[in-house]
């Protein structure tokens, strides 16, 4: 893992620009690519916000956040992730455009660059496929906010190198954060074990043998820090829907993980949780 | 009113339970204790596991220990208070509840039978639990209620995952509590609740509900068979060390 040199990002939006974050904040020089200036600026416009928030807790100097600042540098041009020697790609999530990208890529870095894609639903073996070097392929998963969240899982593909592997769980301590080696599988861990935490608050619901504040109360007080309801309200009710039909539709229609009706019509109706204003607790019962 | 309840069941599950009502300063019998009829008793407090034929069995034996109106509270982990209140005369004194974290959680889940629907004195009855300084959370009749399926659910999805050797138990607990701030990993949950507790919610949903999603994976009753059921035996997913024996002379 050698600090000297620059780490890659593709993709400046919300996962984007705190992966790069995280990367200037451990020390490595950040070459920040997307389409254009403008999602570029964007996305330097959404560090700066966070870093000035850490400014103003008295949990970074100025000179701190100067040089963080200075460490990320943003280019609309494949070209000048060259000399990289990791890549985390974080483009929209859409398998084409994630398997195009990574077939220019590969043309442009290095042989023993490691690329990485921080999908959080859609398959790193069909991704990595794309390329001539599937094995220096595999997936890592930050979680949102990338700048707070510790975790990382760590995705081999079909055919992911062992090496590849433990390069990557050493690369994810060197940023400080905790890895987990996870299989290429549906909703890795974490969507997928929480998935019941969610489907079974809605059941439980649906069936009446609770209603939302009681599912979030009880579960609160068995020493959650969140019952489903509220979580959902923060983390968007569409976003916690996708995650469900995605790995429903990844295992094939497995009866575990099948939504709940109740998760479409929430979403069908615009209640998308905090960030529309209405959500499980906003609207009148 | 002086507090007594007579506690049946087996295992861990009792002694956890015994504890919660003598810090309470509550008194408790067990049926072996309680071999004459004690008109004294304020609630029957059942947490029986194992095959419905022997929760039947036990309450049975229980409720002739104790007056025809005493409040009877069955751990509804895998049979609904309905089908409880079914087996006993006078059905409508019968509560559901959850046994498990009964001293840490500071609300006890309580489920209603449908012989109670109409029963001013079973809403009575209930506030017992306040007395025991619980808030009650009152419920529909499902097995498992809130918590104990919930949990139940992601222990069974941990271990589909771990037979399928997605990631080590470590990573599947670590990754738990760390992306998304879960207060203990599945498999721990399942160490501290019992493999065989976990099974029991499972079995009594998939009964019940009739739905595939409730199937036990294959790993949990295989441990449940191999007696891994935990911190109680000392292996689950994890060993423990047995607590130090007292030194020899």
């Amino acid at each position: 893992m050698d600090r000297n040199l620059p780490a890659g990002v593709l993709g400046a939006g919300t996962m984007g620009s705190g992966i790069a974050q995280v990367l200037a904040y451990s020390g490595y020089d950040v070459q920040l690519w997307d389409l254009s200036k403008e999602q570029l600026d964007q996305g330097m416009e959404r560090i700066q916000k966070r870093l000035d928030r850490l400014r103003e807790k008295g949990r970074l100097s100025q000179a701190e956040m100067d040089q963080i600042r200075s460490r990320i540098h943003l280019t609309p041009q494949l070209e000048d992730l060259a000399p990289c020697e990791w890549v985390i790609e974080a483009v929209v999530e859409r398998l084409d455009i994630k398997r195009d990208l990574l077939f220019q890529l590969e043309k442009i870095v290095g042989k023993q660059t490691v690329l990485a894609t921080n999908t959080s639903s859609l398959s790193v073996t069909s991704i990595a496929s794309s390329t001539n070097h599937p094995e220096r392929v595999l997936g890592l998963h930050f979680f949102n906010p990338a700048p707070v969240m510790p975790l990382v899982e760590v995705v081999s593909g079909m055919r992911t190198d062992v090496e590849t592997v433990q390069c990557a769980v050493q690369f994810v301590r060197t940023l400080g954060k905790d890895p987990v080696k996870v299989a290429d599988f549906p909703g890795f861990l974490v969507n997928r074990i929480a998935r019941p935490f969610h489907l079974e608050g809605y059941r439980l619901v649906g069936e009446h043998v609770a209603d939302r504040a009681q599912v979030d109360r009880i579960l609160r007080s068995a020493g959650f820090k969140m019952g489903p309801f509220e979580l959902q309200d923060m983390i968007g009710i569409d976003v916690n829907y996708a995650a469900s039909v995605s790995v429903y539709e990844g295992f094939f229609h497995e009866p575990r993980y099948r939504p709940h009706i109740k998760q479409r019509l929430m979403v069908e109706s615009g209640s998308l949780g905090q960030k529309t204003g209405r959500g499980h607790y906003s609207r009148e019962e | 009113m002086k507090n007594k309840v007579l506690l049946v069941g087996e295992g861990p599950i009792v002694s956890d339970t015994m504890t919660f009502f003598q810090e309470k300063g509550v008194e408790v019998v067990t049926l072996e204790q309680a071999d004459n009829a004690e008109s004294d008793i304020t609630a029957v407090v059942d947490v029986i596991t194992g095959s419905v034929d022997h929760k039947r069995e036990g309450l049975i034996q229980a409720v002739k220990m104790v007056p025809v109106d005493c409040p009877v509270f069955t751990s509804a982990l895998y049979a609904g208070a309905t089908r409880v209140a079914s087996w006993l005369e006078n059905p409508e004194r019968v509560a559901g509840f959850s046994p498990l974290l009964l001293s840490s959680m500071d609300r006890v889940e309580i489920s209603r039978p449908l012989q109670a629907e109409e029963s001013l004195l079973w809403e009575q009855r209930v506030c017992w639990w306040k007395q025991w300084g619980k808030q009650v959370e009152i419920l529909g009749d499902e097995p498992g209620l809130v918590f104990p399926r919930t949990i139940a659910l992601m222990v069974n999805e941990a271990a589909y995952a771990l037979r399928e050797q997605i990631a080590t138990a470590e990573d599947i607990d670590l990754a738990m509590k760390k992306g998304t701030n879960h207060p203990h990993g599945p498999l721990e949950w399942a160490d501290r609740i019992g493999v065989d507790q976990v099974v029991w919610i499972l079995k009594g949903l998939l009964e019940e509900t009739g739905d595939p999603r409730y199937r036990p994976a294959p790993l949990l009753r295989q441990m449940v068979y191999a007696g891994r059921l935990g911190r109680s035996v000392g292996q689950g997913f994890y060993r423990y060390q047995r607590e130090e024996k007292e030194p020899k002379p």
